[in-house]
């Protein structure tokens, strides 16, 4: 199906080189679905992360349960290796 | 001088107010609307008259889902949408659930002296009541010294059903003039929905 742009209001049908340089974005789009789900899985995974930061410093003691949770989060993704996987990961639960 | 005290009777009966000059106006340049759009270019219209240029999106409904709205110029004389852009970019969100939200920098949305295009938004979804809207101002892009800062915000609905605030911030990395502005989505058309074009004087 032919691609249109909108230039200044007018609508116009894509020229050939239009369309290849579209395809091109459109398959390196796809290309990177991977790696965008994995991207925001780490981007959650880091915010949660950082939300416990200061159970590491040195005057607060880190119980058992809080370093499990954290070493699990850092462990997520680990083998998540398609869009399904990174979207339905279960994060731990923080204690 | 003298000073005049306007109660509910003055104003319900007046006829005829005096002009107000010197305020400065936003002017009404143009509009496109989309329609199975693949991109939306503005062409004509941005130049030296207006140290300051507004683009609002309304509604914009991508045909695909997750897929985000974005932005690139084209210098005065220059051919493809390419020009070098440094640029932050930052979202808050909330889930529909309440289950989760957030303030936080999102190293995928900016460039660093990049030349492809300025995301200016999340994923936003393409259910039926989903859209993006917002708006992006352009400095003084005749200002052949300088290089053309920007500033946009958007409100979004994502694909994963909460509403997140985009802050995009930054600047064409070049003295030339930006006179060509394009919108299209990171992957497939914009479906629907309408981009204005004003000055501001």
């Amino acid at each position: 199906m032919p691609r249109y742009k909108n230039v200044n209001g007018e609508r116009i049908q894509f020229t050939a080189a239009e369309e290849t340089a579209r395809d091109a974005e459109e398959q390196a789009w796809a290309d990177g679905a991977v790696a965008r789900a994995q991207a925001s899985l780490r981007e959650k995974r880091n915010r949660l992360l950082a939300e416990t930061d200061y159970f590491a410093l040195s005057d607060v003691t880190m119980s058992s349960d809080m370093t499990t949770y954290r070493q699990n989060l850092r462990d997520l993704p680990a083998g998540k290796d398609t869009v399904d996987k990174c979207n339905n990961a279960t994060f731990p639960t923080k204690p | 001088m003298s000073i005049v005290k306007l109660n509910n009777n003055g104003v319900k009966n007046a006829t005829e107010f005096g002009s107000i000059t010197g305020l400065g106006s936003m002017i009404f340049l143009s509009k496109q609307t989309a329609s199975s759009s693949s991109t939306i270019s503005f062409t004509s219209g941005i130049n030296s008259t207006y140290k300051e240029y507004l683009f609002t999106f309304n509604n914009l409904h991508p045909a695909s889902d997750g897929v985000y709205l974005q932005f690139q110029g084209n210098a005065a004389g220059g051919s493809g949408y390419n020009e070098t852009i440094t640029s932050s970019y930052f979202i808050a969100y909330h889930f529909e659930d309440g289950s989760s939200s957030a303030l936080s920098y999102s190293a995928g949305g900016d460039l660093a002296q990049g030349t492809g295009f300025q995301r200016l938004s999340q994923n936003v979804g393409n259910d039926a009541d989903q859209c993006v809207s917002g708006y992006l101002h352009l400095f003084d892009p005749s200002n052949t010294t300088f290089v053309k800062n920007f500033i946009g915000r958007t409100a979004t609905i994502a694909d994963d059903n909460g509403p997140v605030d985009s802050y995009t911030g930054g600047y064409f990395n070049i003295t030339s003039a930006i006179d060509e502005i394009q919108f299209k989505m990171s992957s497939g058309n914009i479906d629907a929905g309408d981009i204005c074009l004003y000055g501001i004087a």
